[in-house]
């Protein structure tokens, strides 16, 4: 497991809403099944004294840090405000916020990164749903139930397509050490380059899969950089140029980003591609 | 969302960033008084989002002589789909030399990259294919405001230090307009001086609001009617409808149906938490087009309710076979609605997909 265990504690940014409130409950049920400490604390800016979902809510990070012990955050704030609740995050201290929110301006996202940077804290995201350890913690939005625990690291730009293939994975016997959801913006804190180092010092993590798209190139970078078996999808061999396909991220800019250049690097660092995201369970096989 | 060649390169001018003398006209009638200013040469310029509107016969030269009877040929054109309705006419450069300079996006260092070049004018991309070290490059650490003197030296080398200047405009204008991408190519020398000779700038589209644009111009009519109910949505040119949730997974979804040798028509991702009223919009919008024979519906979640999502498919009430994969709570009656109504739910994303490439065959 990765970037946190169950005794880790967390605080939901964006409590009051309708989001954080029914994530805070689910995240909390999670925490329960597992024996982990879960939610502790909710912020609003100017809804302190509030609960949700059995969790005192503060008006800001550092005031709840008052009250309570907390290593991580999870954003759900709106887009406009969420690169804020960013660097809050790091200013007050964490060493870990997630943000789940989607549509920040990239501007605003960039400028968030390099202020968490100076702070020492990690930043998953924006636009993703979280990170699930199984049988561990689960900071973000993730269903549980397609998961089991085992060996196998996954890391995607996706959210659904992330939850089919780990949904293939555990139907073929092979459980998961942590799932990072890093997020579908072109621009995003921990890519796959600094998750794949991660996983190299965790002992539980014996190969990964890598849930690339179109746009960029911080799959073939991740692949470079990594020291442990890899295997890859690469989503969008059917995506045309300069459109944008659901994510911000995923476009093929100025002839660059196709799946199909993307796939043909990574074959050429010797990391298998399956066609098809079923293909993933025979292709960790063959690597493990 | 990009922007039209004039309304980048009043942004520019808005900046400093010297431009051509120009202006633009609606109707080859409105050249009269504008040629006034231009002189006996001038360019006409088409203003279309298309790019390599070059080599498309959209940019021509013309004199007083021909000038109405040539800009009102560029009004009668159609460049790669786009009816030209606006064209730029401006002042005739005697160019001296041309420059490449641009500031993106860096998604590996999460930074603006500034790229310059001496060998401008030419497009980008087989610049950077063909003579990669003609392409100079330097990433800009984001709590910067200003691109630094040594970093200007080093990008300019030997060319004309007037450039420094033009660069840390043209900086502001990224940082400023939330730009994704702001490129001069080229970047024209003349005797008296230094020229934007084109301007391109993308606006990203989670910022059009606070940069007071109103509406995503890049978006056909189908794509804007799914922007009011939230769901991504891409026309394609294929046969086949599909509807998923996330943007991976209804990717993953349209490279399926390629995979088996099926063509898909749309990319529609519904999001999260598709409800009866989300899900009955999505089948409707989706069977609106045409060349769409039969639909796909792919949905997977935690979250997702599939019984709503079966009453809204229902409801839609449309023409095409509807096909469906549903993994979620209320898996069990999702099921049952459906094949109470005469409906096809199958279990996994490779049936779908196969049944539904067997259907248009």
């Amino acid at each position: 497991m990765i970037f946190a265990d169950r005794n880790c504690g967390v605080i939901v940014a964006g409590a009051t809403g309708k989001q954080g409130a029914f994530h805070i409950a689910l995240m909390n049920q999670y925490a329960r099944e597992v024996g982990g400490k879960g939610v502790v604390a909710g912020v609003t800016p100017g809804k302190a004294g509030q609960e949700v979902a059995g969790v005192p809510v503060y008006n800001s990070i550092r005031d709840a840090l008052r009250e309570h012990d907390a290593t991580a955050s999870v954003i759900f704030v709106p887009a406009a405000a969420a690169a804020d609740s960013i660097m809050e995050s790091a200013s007050a201290g964490l060493s870990l916020a997630v943000a789940i929110t989607e549509h920040i301006p990239v501007h605003d996202t960039m400028k968030a990164i390099a202020f968490a940077r100076l702070h020492d804290c990690a930043v998953i995201g924006p636009n993703c749903p979280g990170l699930l350890s199984p049988g561990e913690i689960k900071l973000g939005i993730m269903p549980v139930h397609l998961s089991v625990r085992g060996h196998v690291g996954v890391i995607s730009r996706s959210g659904t397509l992330t939850y089919e293939i780990v949904d293939q994975l555990t139907r073929a016997g092979l459980g998961q050490s942590t799932i990072v959801g890093i997020g579908g913006d072109p621009v995003i804190g921990q890519t796959f380059t600094d998750v794949l180092h991660r996983f190299e010092d965790d002992d539980q993590t014996r190969a990964v899969v890598i849930i690339g798209e179109v746009g960029g190139s911080l799959e073939e970078e991740g692949a470079r950089a990594a020291d442990l078996p890899v295997a890859a999808y690469i989503a969008g061999v059917s995506a045309p140029p300069e459109k944008r396909m659901g994510h911000a991220g995923a476009i093929i800019e100025g002839g660059e980003g196709d799946a199909r250049s993307k796939i043909e690097r990574l074959k050429g660092m010797g990391v298998p591609v399956a066609q098809r995201p079923s293909d993933i369970p025979r292709l960790i096989r063959e690597i493990l | 969302m990009k922007l039209l060649e004039h309304e980048a390169r009043n942004i520019f001018a808005e900046y400093g960033i010297p431009v051509p003398e120009g202006e633009v006209i609606r109707s080859p009638g409105e050249l009269g008084a504008v040629m006034e200013k231009l002189g006996d040469r001038f360019v006409l310029k088409a203003q279309v989002e298309v790019g390599g509107r070059g080599k498309k016969g959209g940019v021509i030269v013309a004199d007083r002589s021909n000038g109405v009877e040539r800009a009102s040929s560029l009004f009668c054109m159609d460049i790669g789909g786009m009816p030209v309705r606006e064209v730029l006419a401006v002042e005739y450069l005697e160019i001296q030399h041309e420059y490449y300079l641009s500031i993106s996006v860096d998604r590996s260092r999460k930074c603006a990259l500034i790229l310059f070049s001496e060998k401008g004018g030419v497009d980008i991309e087989s610049l950077a294919r063909d003579q990669p070290d003609a392409l100079r490059r330097a990433a800009i650490p984001v709590l910067l405001d200003r691109v630094p003197p040594f970093m200007i030296r080093d990008l300019l080398s030997g060319a004309p230090a007037e450039i420094g200047d033009v660069i840390n405009r043209l900086y502001a204008v990224f940082c400023k307009k939330d730009a994704l991408l702001a490129e001069i190519n080229p970047l024209a020398i003349t005797r008296s001086g230094i020229y934007a000779a084109d301007a391109k700038l993308v606006i990203d589209d989670n910022a059009l609001r606070r940069q007071g644009i109103a509406q995503n111009r890049d978006l056909t009519e189908r794509e804007r009617e799914a922007e009011k109910h939230g769901f991504s949505y891409v026309e394609l040119k294929g046969d086949i409808g599909v509807i998923g949730n996330g943007a991976g997974l209804t990717m993953a979804t349209l490279d399926l149906i390629h995979y088996y040798g099926g063509s898909a028509a749309n990319f529609l991702d519904v999001g999260g938490g598709a409800d009866q009223e989300r899900v009955m919009h999505a089948v409707r919008l989706v069977a609106s087009d045409p060349s769409v024979r039969v639909i796909v519906v792919n949905l997977l979640g935690g979250i997702t309710r599939c019984d709503e999502v079966a009453r809204g498919i229902i409801a839609a009430r449309v023409r095409q076979p509807i096909i469906v994969r549903l993994a979620g709570t209320n898996e069990r009656e999702g099921r049952e609605i459906l094949g109470s109504s005469g409906y096809r739910m199958l279990d996994s994303m490779e049936q779908v997909v196969q049944a539904a490439v067997e259907a248009t065959r």
